[in-house]
């Protein structure tokens, strides 16, 4: 463990405000909080926190490197996020490592956490020549309409301990190639992979005499999270998180006008058809449940099947379950570490209670196993008469609902029934199924895929969903326009003054 | 009179962190504190009124008992 955090510049304690290599904020007044290994229960490190004092530092020189960043030529910028990729590239390993140590996810999952930051720098510096803009013939001789797009500001990023590196790189290289600075609070639970990331960026910040660009405010939601969405400093917050803190911060950035990209809670389900191929379906479903403990966005927690291979779908998935081996997830062949907090786990009791409540059988799994650590569960696949209450609800954790159907129409007004609408997916050979759920009456998710899984999105497309998930997109396609405003220009060669819409006006 | 484990005023960062028992209790009471599994950014008296709780304070009474029961179990 030391040697992760040597590689990675940290220290038993570390500074959590920053806005370059050599502004590190410190207020004597700030507390310092433990991160917590979840694996042992032990702290890692400790985290001095982000006071009113320092947060004001951040954001100043925040707003103050903006200024100068939107007039760095779009494709200069993104040579600097290209020199982010390969100092990510070159500590890929250890910082994956870190991942793994603070927020429990598997090695080769924080190894692709990690990937999945040099693929969007990648991304991002091919769309530093691309950040294109329209052309619209005038209805008025000798005049020409265009619109831009300009950089935006300073960008409030708040992340989850689900993905503590990966949702920052989506809007942090996004946004620097659209020339916006970045200010990020990451999730209390993973504070140290944000201050690794930090120095990562600070380095390559240095390297260019710059600092401001990437900037970090470690802290609780409740001070660090309040602040920053009541800030009209930050014309646009980036929130991922529940959808009933969404919702908070949606209303306190709408009051002051300012934008919102939410990614917000999914409740993710396959279908199943009575033609799909069944090897692929459990194959996908294991990793869509249990990976990552069941902690990400897009865990697969429904599975709705046709009742004629109801049985022998269970079956195979139950198999599946006996394989997953549970323990320390830094130890190769583990599939699945613990959840994130000892809450996490208590949450997880909490709606397998509900669940047998409302008519749930317990098939596999559903016990704690104190003998690996307290924030150890086993992977659970419940059994449900119908779709009730507590399948609406997205519960963060290893728990699969599974359900039968009897027609295809009934299989999608179930899937779409629940309040959320993140990703999505059916297991079919039938062409003509497999379009209808990708159909304007079909799966009405902002990911819906055919014979693939809910979860392991690419960086190339856009990454977000729809009614409760809160609508906003993220990562590739052309999410960047989030990050800009767009700007209708009108230039007049002539030497006329033609109205629009033909109108008189005077002489 | 016993001191209180938890206040109104405690933030529902704090309350996850320091009784981590408490999110099954308020559950039970129809009432989620953690969501995607971080905690909500408010205090506990916040979330009660939020969530129309009509005595909240009745409620945070039976929760202190929970938890020194658990405590005492321990």
């Amino acid at each position: 463990m030391k040697s992760i955090l040597k590689e990675l510049k940290l220290k038993d304690g570390n500074i959590g405000a920053c806005a370059g290599p050599d502004d590190w904020y410190e207020d004597p007044k700030a507390r310092a909080a433990d991160s917590i290994n979840p694996t042992s229960g032990d702290p890692i490190a400790k985290v001095i926190q982000t006071t009113e004092k320092t947060y004001d530092q951040v954001l100043e020189t925040a707003a103050k490197a903006f200024k100068t960043w939107r007039m760095t030529p779009a494709p200069k910028r993104g040579l600097i996020i290209r020199d982010l990729r390969e100092a990510v590239q070159e500590k890929k390993e250890v910082l994956g490592d870190l991942v793994t140590l603070e927020m429990g996810k598997i090695r080769p999952e924080g190894h692709g956490e990690v990937q999945e930051m040099i693929d969007i720098c990648d991304f991002a510096l091919g769309l530093s020549r691309q950040l294109y803009g329209l052309t619209m013939h005038s209805e008025r001789p000798a005049h020409r309409m265009y619109e831009q797009w300009h950089p935006l500001g300073a960008v409030g990023v708040v992340t989850a301990f689900n993905f503590p590196v990966a949702v920052w790189s989506w809007n942090a290289a996004i946004a620097a190639a659209c020339g916006d600075t970045t200010v990020w609070k990451p999730s209390s639970d993973t504070p140290l992979t944000a201050i690794a990331v930090q120095h990562i960026a600070n380095q390559v910040m240095g390297d260019h005499g710059l600092k401001g660009i990437f900037n970090l405010v470690v802290g609780r939601g409740s001070v660090v999270g309040d602040r920053m969405i009541n800030d009209s400093r930050l014309p646009l917050i980036s929130f991922t998180g529940s959808t009933r803190m969404g919702r908070r911060v949606s209303e306190a950035v709408a009051r002051r006008f300012g934008r919102t990209i939410l990614e917000l809670g999914g409740n993710n389900a396959i279908i199943v058809t009575e033609d799909a191929d069944l090897e692929m379906a459990v194959r996908t479903i294991l990793f869509g449940a249990v990976g990552t403990a069941g902690q990400r966005c897009t865990s697969t927690r429904r599975i709705i099947m046709h009742k004629s291979i109801a049985s022998e779908l269970t079956n195979r998935i139950l198999r599946a379950y006996q394989q997953v081996r549970i323990g320390d997830p830094l130890e190769d062949g583990v599939l699945m570490g613990p959840l994130v907090t000892e809450s996490a786990v208590e949450d997880m009791v909490a709606a397998l209670e509900k669940a047998q409540e409302q008519g749930g059988e317990i098939l596999k799994g559903g016990k704690r196993l104190p003998d690996l650590g307290e924030r150890f569960v086993e992977p659970t696949i419940v059994k449900m008469p119908r779709q009730t209450e507590i399948v609406h609800i997205e519960t963060f954790a290893p728990i699969l609902y599974l359900m039968e159907y009897d027609d295809f129409e009934e299989a999608i007004r179930m899937h779409n029934e629940v309040p959320q609408g993140l990703s999505s997916s059916v297991f079919t050979t039938d062409l003509l199924k497999s379009e209808k759920f990708l159909s304007h009456e079909g799966s009405d998710c902002g990911i819906a895929n055919v014979n693939i899984g809910t979860s392991g999105a690419e960086i190339g497309g856009a990454f977000g969903g729809e009614k409760e998930t809160g609508g906003g997109r993220e990562s590739g396609s052309d999410a960047w326009k989030a990050y800009m405003r767009r700007q209708t220009n009108t230039i007049n060669w002539s030497k006329e003054l033609p109205l629009a819409q033909g109108i008189k006006f005077g002489e | 009179m016993t001191e209180p484990l938890v206040s109104s005023d405690m933030e529902i960062e704090d309350l996850v962190l320091k009784f981590p028992k408490s999110v099954r209790f308020l559950t039970r009471n129809g009432i989620r504190c953690i969501r995607c599994g971080e905690p909500l950014w408010c205090t506990l008296g916040e979330l009660l009124e939020e969530e129309n709780v009509e005595d909240p304070q009745a409620l945070i009474h039976k929760l202190n008992n929970f938890l020194r029961e658990q405590e005492r179990k321990r």
